[in-house]
């Protein structure tokens, strides 16, 4: 395979330099006019009942806010300057569900994993900065590009730097993009509570957290023999590092089509999992707290009031090769309609391999209106350190019940609506209004997982 | 062995359609339909929310010109 991409990216380079720049120094136009921000918005929420918190059992109703503002400067013809900054406040069921009893004034009634420890769901926040640079040549044939990101969540802290060029040729019908991006990630790591206390009791389960609570074994009587997975330890390297190197190669095949070919490489290096993930072994005896009567329905949406405690925290592979394949085709069928494609391949050492398939319909309404019907097709294969619930071996090396590396399709329908106004005619001061978009998506697994997602979008424009 | 004709096929697709189109030249003023803002290689900025989610809710991502992993707690 290295051979076979060594010998692409020949025979692209060959390709740039043999074609005919002669027409390259036409006209110089401004890359952006004008200041330009955009306001983006969405609303998130998702069911499901396979939550990683509690092991691949439970309840996983979360739902997100997240506002955005991007805004985009031109500091001269050549150069653009975009600042990107987010905030995303999310309600989690499965998140509060880290401490499975209540953490104020009811500190005794015990969760399930279909009922949220504290009453309310946790609400968190991620905040994420970026900034991205570019230049674009006298010709307009090269583009240089480099950008800084940050991103801050409860229990994860991130910084990414990278930068990439674009070569335009063929009188601007194809272009080569090589890019690269690195993630230098860390975990502040939360971990679910009795194993956090089993830690700083030093190894006993009967005093500390545990001093006054109730243990029972699967059949509903008290017992005092558990703890979690000899040789238990919490995370030893907080790390988690990511590395990517991209290429892009598109071209023009006539009038009305387009094509881009996309490959990624990435590696991941550190602490791959998520430390508040639980792990439960079959070839180990259960211990719950709470009401030992639900036990026997432990499973079920009826449990109320019993948990079970964790064998382990999710344990995987401190590396991660990914390689995704993508082709965008897009088709200019006539000035109503459009055909915008895209299929992507992707693989990994951890046994996920997927296929993705993305068509989009958008029908030109009237000058200013654009409608867009879309349908997204998803089909990955289960990792190989994913099984369900209470069903790993504790001999295993590496144990993941996150169903989001189990196997399974999804379907995804959505449509929006999109309002341009080229000339900015509706216009506060030197504000003017270019375009409003709205979007919507229905998300469906055919395991027992649904999302909705609404966005929005307003792009101003400042003279 | 299948997984690596499978990534054969997919990158020997472009440069057949390259080997075939990349002599076509299309002129600036014969890319009006290539120009509109439909056309371009990349997916539509109100969608970056959904490539979001799917990046935390699926165990795959990149090649699309956007996040390959990385950034977040995510897959």
């Amino acid at each position: 395979m290295k051979k076979i991409i060594l010998l692409f990216l020949l025979f692209i380079s060959g390709l740039v330099f043999s074609q005919d720049t002669k027409n390259d120094k036409a006209y110089k136009k401004r890359v952006l006019e004008s200041i330009e921000v955009d306001f983006l918005t969405s609303y998130y929420n998702q069911e499901g009942s396979n939550a990683s918190v509690t092991g691949g059992i439970g309840n996983e109703d979360l739902e997100d806010i997240n506002p955005t503002i991007v805004i985009s400067i031109p500091l001269n013809d050549d150069d653009i300057i975009t600042i990107d900054l987010g905030i995303s406040t999310y309600t989690s069921a499965s998140s509060s569900n880290g401490n499975p009893f209540d953490s104020e004034d009811n500190s005794y009634r015990t969760a399930s994993p279909w009922y949220a420890s504290s009453g309310a769901s946790k609400v968190d926040e991620w905040k994420s900065l970026n900034i991205d640079y570019s230049n674009s040549s006298e010709d307009r044939n090269t583009v240089i590009t480099a950008n800084v990101s940050s991103a801050t969540e409860w229990d994860y802290e991130s910084f990414g730097f990278g930068g990439g060029i674009t070569k335009l040729f063929n009188n601007k019908n194809s272009s080569v993009t090589l890019s690269t991006k690195i993630y230098l990630d860390k975990w502040i790591p939360v971990y679910p509570k009795e194993l956090d206390a089993f830690i700083d009791a030093g190894g006993n389960s009967i005093s500390g957290f545990f001093n006054n609570r109730t243990v029972y074994n699967q059949q509903g009587i008290i017992s005092s023999n558990w703890s979690p997975l000899t040789d238990f330890k919490l995370i030893d390297n907080k790390s988690r590092n990511t590395y990517s190197v991209s290429f892009l190669f598109s071209q023009i095949l006539n009038k009305n089509t387009q094509f881009a070919f996309f490959i990624d490489l990435i590696k991941q290096e550190g602490w791959l999992a998520n430390p508040l993930q639980r792990v439960y072994f079959s070839d180990r005896d259960n211990f719950y707290i709470g009401n030992p009567s639900s036990i026997s329905f432990y499973t079920s949406k009826l449990n109320k009031d019993v948990f079970h405690l964790a064998d382990d925290i999710e344990r995987l592979p401190s590396t991660r090769i990914k390689v995704p394949v993508g082709i965008r085709f897009n088709y200019f069928l006539n000035e109503n309609l459009t055909l915008r494609s895209y299929y992507r391949y992707y693989s990994d050492d951890w046994k996920i391999n997927s296929h993705t398939l993305n068509l989009e319909l958008p029908i030109k309404l009237s000058d200013n209106f654009t409608f867009y019907p879309s349908y997204r097709f998803y089909s990955q294969s289960k990792s190989k350190y994913f099984e369900s619930y209470d069903k790993h071996i504790s001999s295993s090396k590496y144990y993941t019940s996150d169903y989001d590396l189990s196997k399974f399709n999804s379907n995804q329908l959505g449509f929006g609506l999109k309002y341009v106004d080229i000339f900015t005619k509706l216009k506060v001061w030197e504000i003017g209004l270019k375009s409003v978009d709205l979007n919507y998506s229905n998300y469906k697994r055919n395991s027992d997982f649904k999302s909705n997602i609404v966005s929005m979008g307003l792009k101003f424009v400042i003279d | 062995m299948k997984k690596f004709n499978q990534i054969k096929k997919l990158i020997f697709l472009p440069i057949l359609a390259i080997l075939l189109n990349s002599c076509a030249s299309i002129k600036e003023y014969e890319k009006v339909n290539i120009n509109d803002p439909d056309m371009e290689l990349s997916q539509r900025q109100i969608c970056r929310f959904e490539t979001n989610f799917q990046l935390y809710r699926e165990g795959s991502s990149g090649a699309n010109g956007g996040k390959v992993g990385g950034g977040c707690g995510c897959n």
